[in-house]
């Protein structure tokens, strides 16, 4: 018996102990997932998103002089794990960060009531871009719509009548986060008369496509744009290189540029091209920081060759949006301690402009943008990455999306979404001019 | 000592059949019904309430759907996940055609669909047995999530192919969606689970349990005593599905709040049958004990290394996680080969005689 109270003892004094802690951090847990069939993406964009975070404690001691607390959650990408995550964190966290579609979706409804953010830069749901609806949600930089729009306008030359009467299969995941760019694919489809061909990919048959690459070979479509992520994408480069369709014209979302993936056939895939709102940009000076507080005292997890990669440095980028979230909010309030509704109002006033990237750092790594109540996303638009047989190189000045054709939708889908979880709160107050 | 029958005489054939016929059994009963009813809600966190409570209690019901089919009627399924899903779906309908029904009733109402598609894929039952059996209910798992992934007008033609949980009310108290508190879901999913389980336990004493032993043991035997195989089966595909069913609903509506079909797939198959298995096949209880080690235990672990303040990276606590319970569900098999309600129920025969083994 003596035995457990020990334990209970030791049980609340840690609990005590770490109660006191956490009044002098700022808590910005991260629900990762470096364990499960998604980790060897997972990995590299924790890596970057921790490092980033280490690098600003040790170099500036934390966000306002607060240190940072980065605690991670492992979900292994499980939407049970990651609602266990959430509920452990949410006494005292100031932001969720789900990682996942099907955790984004549990999460979603509950903000409302728990009046946590939720930060999903570039993934989750497109329409929660409309701030007046969803008001504890933001996935800066760039919604999947304006990614599949960006994408067809590339691929278009800038002049979507110009995919008349051609045939463009859309490669996707058979999960929500697959089917996140249909709407627009579909709307823009029957506007400029091209014919849209769905090939979803279920769960299982991730790693062998050969049924799908067979029927694009069958169909031969004027390119294949790719909504894939994991297994799937590398599943679906050597596919492609295997059936040799030709890479200039399969293109991919920002999470089908991982670099691993296309090492696999090397050369073979030059061509291939992956729109991406972030890019790596090996020597800026934010990078000469991480080496210098992170990586020379030990404290990276990341091997170097990693360092100089899409999704590593995508991580940094998502952690510098989440601590200029926090310097916003401590300045608006005047507070270096931030609540979570704070640091809703500063990641609702996030002014990512030109010179800020350059005061961080950061020049060239993400195009800047900011957010208003009403605009969660900030629509900075994004580059086109390109394979070029060893590495991602940019392959296409800044394309934007055209909002007019897509804020209709997201209207809609949002109005939707708010009667459908009904009594939804929608915040009248916002008018942004 | 504790557990002492002796004295306890049973003069009627009445008392000798109740549901507890050692007192002892039913005042320990009554501890954990008090302690689930009572101690548990007024003491737990959001937390538990989330993480242990409730799910244990979902997955237990789960996996008392299964053992009727496969330790009392002896057909081996692996279609669980899916029949889940079917609940799940026809509650998720029934809300969204008729928003004026009472939650509890369409709960209780969905378990009907699953029941119908459980007596459809447990047609083959009839002709096959065992692990051809499984494949066909394998079949049945595969044909449900391509079905709920393709038929759009189950999740209301939403875009992203997920369906999620509205907010709903019984007599003005949110029971579901994100305004419902953990509390009144928790006591929801306790008295349809205290309800179901009360009429299972009952049904596996009756004539139909009976005859489910008795197919269970050997089909021909029984077939020559008279017990009418075709009703026997499909009696426990669609007892076992109606519960099954019930359950998923229970799944996405008191807990999850959003499903995708994936949600459903074979892994949820597998784990509802490993509560089964490690519980006890062919025991009520062992669902219980199943549901606790399978579903709290990892809960509880991930919470130890940062109780005794050891900083182990996440990832790293989830590896050992893995490989702990890994390592106790083979303990408990080899330990005890019939489940953890075997275990139990050896336990109590050596309290009935402690301190005097003989």
């Amino acid at each position: 018996m003596r035995h457990f109270t020990k334990l209970a003892i030791a049980g609340t004094l840690a609990a005590v102990t770490g109660g006191a802690a956490v009044a002098q951090e700022l808590f910005l847990p991260n629900l990762s997932y470096r364990t499960g069939p998604f980790a060897s993406t997972g990995t590299p964009i924790m890596n970057g998103q921790r490092d980033y975070m280490i690098m600003l404690n040790e170099r500036d001691g934390g966000i306002g002089g607060i240190p940072v607390n980065f605690e991670e959650c492992e979900t292994g990408y499980s939407t049970e794990k990651g609602v266990e995550c959430y509920e452990r964190q949410k006494a005292n966290a100031l932001v969720t960060q789900p990682w996942s579609t099907g955790i984004t979706l549990q999460v979603l409804p509950k903000t409302n009531v728990d009046q946590i953010p939720i930060l999903a830069p570039g993934y989750g749901f497109s329409p929660m871009s409309d701030g007046r609806t969803f008001q504890w949600a933001f996935n800066p930089p760039a919604s999947y719509w304006d990614g599949a729009y960006m994408i067809m306008d590339h691929i278009a030359d800038g002049d979507m009548s110009n995919l008349d009467g051609k045939k463009i299969a859309f490669l996707h995941l058979d999960h929500p986060y697959g089917k996140e760019p249909l709407p627009v694919l579909e709307k823009l489809a029957a506007e400029h008369g091209f014919e849209l061909l769905p090939i979803p990919v279920g769960l299982a048959e991730m790693q062998n496509q050969a049924a799908q690459w067979l029927q694009i070979r069958r169909e031969r479509p004027d390119f294949v744009v790719m909504w894939g992520w994991g297994a799937m994408n590398a599943g679906a480069i050597t596919e492609a290189v295997k059936t040799r369709y030709p890479m200039d014209q399969f293109v991919g979302v920002w999470w089908a540029s991982h670099s691993d993936d296309l090492q696999l056939v090397g050369e073979e895939g030059t061509g291939y091209r992956a729109i991406s709102w972030s890019m790596p940009q090996n020597d800026a000076p934010v990078m000469d920081d991480i080496q210098q507080y992170v990586v020379d005292p030990g404290e990276s997890l990341a091997s170097e060759e990693e360092r100089s990669e899409v999704f590593y440095q995508r991580g940094l980028v998502i952690s510098m949006m989440l601590a200029e979230g926090v310097r916003t909010a401590q300045e608006m309030h005047g507070v270096a301690e931030i609540t979570p509704a704070q640091l809703r109002d500063g990641l609702a006033n996030l002014d990512i402009t030109e010179e800020r990237l350059e005061e961080l750092g950061m020049t060239g790594m993400v195009p800047p943008f900011s957010t208003n109540c009403a605009n969660h996303t900030g629509h900075s638009g994004a580059w086109m990455l390109q394979w070029d047989g060893e590495e991602f190189v940019q392959a296409s000045d800044l394309l934007e999306a055209d909002r007019s054709v897509i804020n209709p939708l997201q209207e809609e889908k949002a109005a939707e979404y708010a009667e459908a979880n009904a009594p939804w709160p929608v915040d009248e107050s916002c008018n942004p001019s | 000592m504790l557990y002492r029958t002796a004295g306890q005489y049973k003069t009627t054939y009445r008392s000798d059949q109740a549901l507890f016929p050692v007192r002892q059994d039913a005042i320990l009963l009554m501890v954990v019904l008090a302690f689930g009813w009572v101690i548990l809600p007024f003491t737990a966190s959001e937390f538990v309430f989330q993480t242990l409570l409730i799910p244990v209690l979902i997955y237990a019901l789960a996996a008392t759907g299964l053992n009727i089919l496969t330790g009392f009627a002896g057909q081996l399924s692996l279609g669980t996940g899916a029949f889940m899903g079917v609940g799940a779906y026809a509650c998720y309908k029934l809300v969204t055609i008729f928003p004026e029904m009472n939650l509890l009733i369409a709960v209780l109402l969905s378990g009907f669909f699953s029941a119908a598609v459980g007596v459809a894929f447990g047609l083959p039952s009839l002709r096959i047995k065992g692990f051809y059996l499984a494949i066909a209910t394998l079949a049945a798992q595969f044909f449900l999530i391509w079905l709920f992934e393709k038929w759009a007008w189950l999740y209301n033609y939403n875009a992203s192919g997920a369906i999620q949980v509205p907010n709903l009310d019984i007599f003005g108290w949110y029971v579901a969606g994100p305004l419902a508190t953990s509390t009144t879901q928790y006591y929801f999913v306790l008295a349809v689970v205290t309800l179901l389980t009360i009429l299972t336990i009952n049904l596996t004493r009756g004539a139909l349990g009976r005859s489910w032993k008795a197919v269970r043991d050997m089909d021909i035997a029984a077939e020559l005593i008279g017990i009418n195989l075709l009703k026997a089966k499909l009696m426990a595909f669609a007892v076992s599905s109606y519960i099954v069913g019930v359950a998923g609903a229970l799944f996405v509506f008191m807990w999850r709040g959003a499903a995708e079909p994936n949600l459903f797939d074979i892994e949820l198959s597998f784990r509802v049958l490993f509560i089964a298995i490690i519980g006890g096949l062919g025991s009520i209880l062992g669902n219980y004990l199943g549901a606790i080690l399978i579903v709290a235990l990892p809960v509880i672990l991930n919470t130890v290394p940062g109780a005794f303040g050891l900083e182990i990276k996440s990832a790293t606590v989830e590896h050992i996680n893995v490989m702990i319970i890994g390592a106790l569900i083979i303990f408990f098999l080899i330990v005890e080969p019939h489940g953890l309600a075997r275990l139990w129920q050896l336990i109590r025969e050596k309290l009935i005689l402690w301190p005097f083994p003989h």
